[in-house]
C-alpha cells in the first residue's frame, strides 16, 4: 500500500487529505472520520448556514436571551478571547459585520457615515460570555468564527486520522494545513510533509517549500480581494476600531505546533501595520514568511526556502 | 506466583513510554482488542470450562450450565 | 524557531495554552459507547471424537455433539449508555462417561458410557447495560440459562477507570449466581433429585499501554462455589460442597506494522483447594490483508489432578470422583479464525481441534480413559448500522 489522496470541498474551498496506510479498510474509515469532522465543524460554525450555531447566536443578538453553548464552543470563544487580548483588540470575532460597508466586488469605497453606523456593532468586550451560554447585546451584532474554525478543523481532522490508526498524514483545508508523522518514501534525512506556500500573485508558483513536521501551517492573505481606488490599495482585512482596511502586509504564513495557533498568528500579523508586523513575527519565535505590498519576502522561512514547482 | 506477577508488573510499568492520546490509533485497532469475536470467545471459553477442571481468568465467573 | 527559544514569547505561550483547552487537543479521552448498532449471528458445531474400543467397555462409543446458534446485539442508547444482548440456543445429544471400571483381560481402566443417549437443549439470555463516563465505564449484566436439568441466574457488575494520562486502566468485577440442579431421571438413580449451587466471584485487573504498539494486562480472580458440586449423573461421584479457586492471568498484545499483524499472548495460572492447579498459554497471530483477517492460534493447557480423583475407588476416602476433568492431563488445541469485511457486513468462520494426553501434562498423575478430544467449528455473520 502507500499514499492515498482524497480531495473534497468544504469550508468554502478545495480540501485535500493525504495519508500513508497499509490497510485499505482502516484508511477508508480514517478518511471518512476526518472528512466527517470537517463537515461537522462547518455545519456547526458556518455563518452562511441558517441552522448553524453561529446563525442562532447572531439571530439572538439584542433579543435578550442568551444562547446555550456546548463545551467546544465555549473553549473556542475563550481561545478567541486570548487572541483578542494578545493582539490588543485587533483580532475580534465581532468585526465581520464591517463587510456590510465594504463591497469589494463593486469597486466602490464606502463613506465614513456608512462605516460609523456599523462601528457600534463591533466590540469583543461587549460580548456576554457566561458558563454555558453566550449573548450579543446589540441587535445586528455578529460573531464570525471564520478566523479560527478552519484552522481548528484542520487540527481536529488530523486528530481523527491519528485516532483511526493512521501513522502519517496531511490535511489541507484550502491552504490551512495540519500534518503528522513521516511520510513514506521520504528522502533520507528529511522528515515531514513537503508543502509549498503559494505565491500571492502568480497562483501556480510557490514562494517557498517547507517540510511540514508535526504541526500546522496557516496562511492569511489580502491579495485575493482588494480595491484599487485612486492608486491606493484597500485590502479586505479591516481594522476593528476604525472600520478601514489595514495598510499592512499582503500575505503571511506561520508554522506552529497547532494549525489554529499558526492561523491566529498570521491573522494578527495581517492586522498590524507592515513594519510593526514584521517585528512582531520576528519576536514570536515561530517560523514565518511574509510578503509586503512590493512583493518582497521576509521571514525565517525565506532563508530555508527550497523552491519547488507548483 | 503472585510475587512473580507483581515483579513482572513492576518491570512492565517502568518500561512504559508516554503514549499521547493521538498516538493510540494502533492500540484501538480491532486486532489489538482483548477479545476478538464476542460470540466466538463466549463459546470457546464455555467449552474449555466444561471440559477442563479449571475456569475463570479475565473477568468474574458468570453463571453456570449443566454441560458435561 | 531559530534564535529566541530561550525566552519563549509570552503571546505564543498564551495562544498555545489556550488552544490546548479545545477538545481536539484534550489529552484525556473519555470512554464512549459504540458509535453504531451492531448485530451478529453465528452457528457452531461442537463434536467430540468417539471413544475408542480400547478405552470403553462395550466397544467404540459416540460421545457428545452440540449444535449452537447465537445472536448478538450491541447498541448505543444515548451519549453515555449502551445495551448488549446475547442469546444462545444449544442442542446437545450423545453419551458421556458414566463411570470407570477395571477391565479383566488387561490391567487397565475403561469407561462405561451412559447407556441412553442424552438429549437436552439449553437457552441462555444475557443482557448487559453499560454506562460511560469521562474516565471509564461501568456495566451491569444479568444472565439466565435454562435446560431440562439445570437452571442458572447470574448477576454481575464490572467497572473500569482510566488513569489521568489514559495509559493505565484499572478494572474490577463481581458476580453472583444461583443455580438449580434437577437431574432427569432415567434407568439409574442420580446423585440428587434437586440441589442448588451458589457461585460468588471477584476479579481485579490492570491494563497498561506499554508503547504505541503494545498493551499488557494483569488480573487476579477469586471464585467461591458452594452447594452441590458433585456430578449428578456419574456413578459414585461425591465431591466436597465447597470449592475455592484463584487465578492469576497476564495478557499481551503487540502490533507489527510491517506484516500488518498483531501478536496475542495470554497466560493463566489456576489453583484451587481441591488440589487442582493448571496453566494455560494461548497464542494467536492476527494477520490482516486488506479486508481479510486470518488468525491461526494455538493453546496449551495442563492440569494437576484433584486430591480425590481416582479411576477406581480402591481407598475408603471422604470424597471420590473418576471424572476425567479432575484428572491430570495436558491438552493442545490449535485452530484458525478467518474474517472478511464487505462494506458494513463481516463474515467469519473458525475451526479448532482439541487433543488431550496424560503424558503432555506438566503435572504427573493417573491417566483417565475418559479424556476428551473434539472438533469445534463455526460460521458467523455480523452487520454494523454505520
Amino acid at each position: 500500500m502507500g499514499r492515498i489522496e482524497h480531495r473534497f470541498k468544504a469550508m468554502g474551498g478545495p480540501c485535500c487529505l493525504r495519508l500513508d496506510a497499509n490497510d485499505d479498510v482502516m484508511a477508508k474509515r480514517a478518511i471518512a472520520a476526518a472528512v466527517a469532522e470537517v463537515v461537522r465543524l462547518e455545519k456547526k460554525y458556518s455563518r452562511y448556514l441558517d441552522d448553524s450555531l453561529t446563525s442562532q447566536i447572531n439571530r439572538a443578538a439584542g433579543a435578550g436571551v442568551p444562547v446555550p453553548i456546548d463545551h467546544e464552543t465555549s473553549a473556542l470563544l475563550s481561545y478567541a478571547n486570548t487572541v483578542w487580548e494578545e493582539s490588543q483588540g485587533l483580532f475580534d470575532l465581532t468585526s465581520g459585520v464591517l463587510r456590510l460597508a465594504w463591497d469589494f466586488k463593486s469597486g466602490r469605497c464606502p463613506n465614513q457615515l456608512e462605516i460609523d453606523a456599523l462601528l457600534p456593532l463591533v466590540g469583543w468586550d461587549l460580548v456576554q460570555r457566561e458558563e454555558g451560554s453566550v449573548y450579543l447585546p446589540r441587535a445586528g451584532m455578529e460573531l464570525d468564527f471564520g478566523g479560527c474554525v478552519k484552522e481548528y478543523a484542520a487540527d481536529s481532522a488530523a486528530m481523527q486520522l491519528r485516532r483511526s490508526g493512521v501513522t502519517s498524514g496531511l490535511i489541507d483545508l484550502a491552504g490551512d494545513m495540519a500534518a503528522f508523522g513521516t511520510p513514506q518514501g521520504n528522502v533520507s534525512g528529511t522528515s515531514g510533509w513537503p508543502v509549498g506556500i503559494r505565491h500571492p500573485v502568480e497562483k501556480d508558483k510557490a514562494v517557498a517549500g517547507v517540510n511540514l513536521p508535526e504541526g500546522g501551517l496557516a496562511s492569511s492573505g489580502d491579495y485575493e480581494r482588494c480595491l484599487h481606488i485612486d492608486g491606493k490599495r484597500y485590502g479586505h482585512i479591516l481594522h476593528p476600531h476604525t472600520g478601514w482596511p489595514v495598510q499592512g502586509l499582503i500575505a503571511v504564513s506561520v508554522l506552529a505546533a497547532q494549525c489554529i495557533v499558526a492561523g491566529s498568528s498570521a491573522t494578527i500579523a495581517m492586522l498590524k501595520p507592515a513594519d510593526e508586523a514584521l517585528d512582531w513575527l520576528d519576536n514570536l519565535g515561530l517560523p514565518w514568511l511574509a510578503i509586503d505590498v512590493d512583493l518582497n519576502c521576509h521571514g525565517s522561512l525565506v532563508a530555508s526556502q527550497q523552491l519547488s514547482p507548483g | 506466583m503472585k510475587y512473580l506477577t507483581g515483579l513482572l508488573l513492576a518491570i512492565v510499568l517502568c518500561g512504559c513510554e508516554t503514549v499521547q492520546p493521538w498516538e493510540r490509533g494502533i492500540l484501538s485497532k480491532d486486532e489489538m482488542q482483548w477479545q476478538s469475536n464476542v460470540m466466538e470467545s463466549r463459546l470457546r471459553n464455555q467449552v474449555y470450562a466444561s471440559k477442563e477442571g479449571s475456569s475463570g481468568g479475565p473477568g468474574a465467573a458468570g453463571g453456570g450450565c449443566g454441560c458435561n | 524557531m531559530a534564535s529566541r527559544q530561550d525566552d519563549l514569547n509570552k503571546t505564543l505561550v498564551a495562544l498555545t495554552s489556550s488552544a490546548f483547552l479545545l477538545p481536539a487537543y484534550q489529552s484525556a479521552m473519555a470512554d464512549a459507547p459504540p458509535e453504531f448498532t451492531e448485530i451478529g449471528t453465528r452457528y457452531s458445531k461442537y463434536k467430540e471424537d468417539d471413544i475408542s474400543a480400547k478405552k470403553a467397555f462395550g466397544g467404540r462409543s459416540e460421545r457428545y455433539d452440540i449444535d449452537v446458534a447465537q445472536f448478538y446485539l450491541l447498541a448505543p442508547v444515548s451519549d453515555d449508555w449502551s445495551v448488549a444482548l446475547d442469546v444462545s440456543w444449544e442442542d446437545m445429544s450423545g453419551a458421556s462417561p458414566w463411570f470407570v471400571g477395571e477391565s479383566i483381560e488387561a490391567d487397565d481402566a475403561k469407561v462405561i458410557m451412559s447407556g441412553a443417549s442424552i438429549e437436552d437443549t439449553r437457552t441462555e439470555v444475557s443482557v448487559t447495560t453499560r454506562y460511560y463516563f469521562d474516565s471509564g465505564n461501568a456495566g451491569f449484566n444479568y444472565t439466565y440459562s435454562d435446560e431440562d436439568d439445570y437452571e442458572s441466574k447470574a448477576l454481575s457488575l464490572d467497572g473500569s477507570i482510566n488513569s489521568e494520562d489514559g495509559l493505565t486502566t484499572y478494572s474490577a468485577a463481581v458476580s453472583a449466581s444461583d443455580d438449580d440442579i434437577t437431574p432427569t431421571q432415567g434407568a439409574y438413580p442420580t446423585n440428587t433429585l434437586d440441589a442448588t449451587k451458589d457461585v460468588r466471584s471477584a476479579w481485579l485487573g490492570v491494563t497498561q499501554i506499554v508503547s504505541k504498539r503494545a498493551l499488557v494486562r494483569f488480573g487476579l480472580s477469586y471464585t467461591y462455589r458452594d452447594g452441590f458440586l458433585t456430578d449428578p449423573y456419574k456413578y459414585l461421584d461425591d465431591r466436597p460442597d465447597e470449592r475455592k479457586e484463584w487465578t492469576v492471568s497476564a495478557g499481551y498484545r503487540y502490533f507489527l506494522e510491517e506484516p500488518n499483524a498483531a501478536l496475542h499472548v495470554d497466560y493463566r495460572y489456576f489453583d484451587d483447594d481441591w488440589g487442582i492447579a493448571s496453566q494455560t498459554v494461548d497464542v494467536a497471530w492476527v494477520q490482516t490483508f486488506k479486508d481479510t483477517t486470518v488468525s491461526p492460534f494455538i493453546r496449551y493447557y495442563s492440569q494437576d489432578e484433584a486430591d480425590f480423583f481416582s479411576n477406581i475407588d480402591y481407598e475408603d476416602t471422604d470424597y471420590f470422583s473418576d471424572d476425567y476433568r479432575l484428572s491430570a492431563f495436558g491438552a493442545f488445541s490449535y485452530g484458525l479464525r478467518l474474517s472478511h469485511e464487505i462494506g458494513n457486513w463481516s463474515i467469519n468462520a473458525d475451526a479448532e481441534r482439541y487433543q488431550t494426553d496424560e503424558s503432555w501434562g506438566v503435572y504427573g498423575g493417573e491417566e483417565s480413559p475418559g479424556l476428551v478430544e473434539f472438533w469445534r467449528y463455526g460460521v458467523g455473520l455480523n452487520y454494523a448500522f454505520k
